[in-house]
């Protein structure tokens, strides 16, 4: 049990590196367009529409991290204010809910991907992208995601209820390390 | 069942899941999943895939991650500190300017950085024990940080702006705009409060002996000067027309790296490049949790509209012919409740398809109306129970009790209850420059 945890966390957090790369590579592929664009005065043909796909694929492949950081903000107050045990009760139903979309989420998403694999899809534009390949990250993400909820639960089941603090949203980890 | 009924079905449904703590962006995505299964039946997941997929692509999404990214390099670096030290040498001659300083470097390094709780601990950190050992009661010093902080999410470039724009379709351009003058009006009452307040008790008097020559004045400028280029930067290529929001942020976000790691990193030894890895842990932990309530918000309204609730909402409330201000009072107040206990993006992406068109209707302007919206969400970041920015000062100076902070940034809540009174009768103070800059209309 604990092996899973550790190995469903191991995987969310290659992701998540993976996840920044791209946002990395976004940031560079947008401005290299703006440069091609504006400086040089030439038309360009990849760069919309790599950032995009790069930002979502961010996104989904992102997820699974996010939830082991406890990135995806709700809201708190009800747990802070309930006991261990009934707080146990509200993180397990609040995990089981969340499970339920991102499986679904990873059913429609998977739909998807299928069917751009299966009939060769490619993108409306010049640079003509096989589809499957934008489209990949939202199954693979969604299911990991589901799966570091199963984690979740497993370890809400094994070592109770999550403590709740209250923690800023927007930079958590800079705002932490500007305090004294 | 009717469209009002089956509304208020998934209004207790989304509420049931929101209170347990289901995040925000699972409990919207789950409620539309389960009304789209009542139209449509099992059937929607074979197309709801490449839909949510579709919600999450288009090019002006860009813009969020970016200007996260480019207000997280802004906060991991020292510049908070730099700014407060010109500004300090700069309103050294005005009763409460230490405390002026401190609202001056709040609301400019809230501008780049584009985060409240960001800009309480940067400025805060300094600001709080300067304030004391001066002798400002830590009322005034707790008081004036945390009420600094929320005036980013309000002067350009902001997030918030960017998500309404995108939730409503309007000029992200123009939002911005409309943010700036109301933004700079708070700062002044800020202001006008804090002179007030310490003329009254006498305080702040023993500065103005302190003098700064004018080298050490302009010695502190060229730190600071780069990041306020880099930001009018943005905001002259945004409205010359030259690029988009998301290109004018992707190049501002690559700037702002560059510069954080020259002006930082090459010339002095408090940064260190490990800070690179904290910068992009908090842009991915903060946008994918933005992009995903996007995507579930997007989902939520698809599926509101399918089932006729927004229209039907939207026609009632007209039917009701109430007085246009009775019915922009009671939206200031579901608001001002909403930003009690959620986080700004969440009550904008959940509200605005529903409000929009009965504000429209209504005959307000929607970019006076982002305006508004976002004054209410300030005021729920220094309110109890879900304020961040009162806690982040609980954080930094844990011997000023809650009550103390909270006693030291009421009267600052009420200047903004005053400033959206003022938006209210002088409706032109948001949308003067917009409508100079791009013309009327939009």
């Amino acid at each position: 049990m604990r092996l899973f945890i550790t190995v469903i966390s191991a995987i969310s957090r290659g992701l998540g590196v993976l996840a920044a790369a791209l946002l990395f590579s976004a940031v560079l592929s947008v401005s290299h367009m703006v440069f091609v664009r504006y400086a040089l005065g030439w038309s360009t043909v990849w760069q919309t529409e790599y950032t995009t796909y790069a930002i979502v694929a961010a996104t989904f492949l992102g997820a699974p991290w996010v939830l082991t950081v406890r990135g995806h903000v709700n809201v708190d107050i009800l747990q802070i204010a309930a006991p261990a045990p009934v707080r146990l009760v509200m993180q397990m139903l609040a995990a089981l809910a969340s499970l339920l979309f991102v499986g679904l989420l990873a059913y429609a998403g998977w739909v998807h991907f299928e069917e751009a694999w299966s009939n060769g899809w490619t993108s409306e534009t010049v640079w003509a992208v096989p589809l499957w390949m934008p489209l990949l990250p939202m199954p693979v993400g969604t299911v990991m995601l589901a799966l570091q909820y199963v984690a979740e639960i497993i370890r809400l089941a094994l070592d109770g209820a999550d403590p709740v603090d209250h923690e800023p949203v927007l930079f958590p980890d800079i705002t932490e390390e500007a305090r004294p | 069942m009717t469209p009002l009924l089956s509304g208020l079905v998934m209004l207790a449904a989304l509420l049931g899941l929101l209170a347990i703590g289901t995040p925000i962006a699972f409990s919207l995505g789950l409620v539309a999943f389960g009304a789209l299964y009542s139209v449509y039946g099992g059937f929607f997941l074979e197309t709801v895939g490449e839909q949510f997929f579709g919600y999450l692509s288009p090019f002006s999404l860009v813009a969020v991650p970016m200007f996260i990214l480019m207000g997280a390099a802004v906060a991991s670096s020292p510049a908070g500190k730099d700014l407060y030290e010109a500004l300090d040498r700069w309103l050294n001659r005005v009763p409460g300017g230490l405390v002026l300083s401190n609202l001056g470097a709040c609301s400019i390094f809230a501008a780049l950085s584009g985060s409240s709780p960001a800009t309480c601990a940067a400025i805060g950190k300094m600001g709080i024990p300067e304030m004391r050992q001066r002798g400002y009661p830590p009322e005034i010093a707790a008081g004036s940080i945390a009420a600094g902080g929320t005036l980013g999410i309000l002067i350009p470039p902001s997030v918030t702006m960017i998500v309404y724009g995108i939730a409503t379709e309007t000029s992200i351009g123009r939002l911005f705009l409309a943010g700036l003058m109301p933004g700079l009006m708070l700062t002044i009452f800020f202001m006008g409060w804090t002179i007030i307040a310490c003329k009254r008790r006498g305080l702040g008097l023993s500065e103005l002996t302190q003098s700064f020559s004018m080298a050490e004045r302009f010695e502190a400028l060229p730190r600071v000067l780069p990041f306020l280029a880099i930001i009018v930067g943005v905001l002259w290529v945004l409205y010359g027309g030259v690029a988009t929001p998301s290109e004018a942020a992707g190049v501002g976000a690559l700037f702002c790296l560059i510069l954080v790691a020259v002006v930082y990193g090459v010339f002095s030894s408090a940064w260190k490049f490990s800070s690179m890895s904290v910068i992009f842990r908090d842009t991915l932990k903060e946008s994918v949790m933005i992009m995903l309530i996007i995507g579930a918000a997007d989902l939520f309204a698809f599926a509101l509209s399918s089932m006729f609730i927004t229209q039907s909402i939207a026609e009632a409330i007209a039917a009701m012919d109430v007085n246009r201000w009775v019915l922009m009072a009671v939206i200031n107040l579901f608001l001002l409740v909403a930003g009690f206990f959620l986080p700004p993006v969440g009550v904008i992406l959940m509200t605005a398809p529903i409000l929009l068109p009965i504000i429209t209707n209504a005959g307000f302007d929607p970019y006076w109306f982002a305006v508004i919206l976002t004054i209410n969400m300030e005021i729920g970041l220094i309110t109890p129970p879900v304020g961040l920015n009162l806690y982040v000062i609980n954080g930094i100076a844990p011997d000023i009790t809650l009550a103390q902070i909270l006693r030291g940034s009421l009267p600052y809540v009420l200047c903004m209850v005053l400033g959206i009174v003022v938006l209210c009768v002088f409706p032109e103070i948001a949308l003067f420059l917009p409508n100079l800059v791009m013309g009327p209309g939009g």
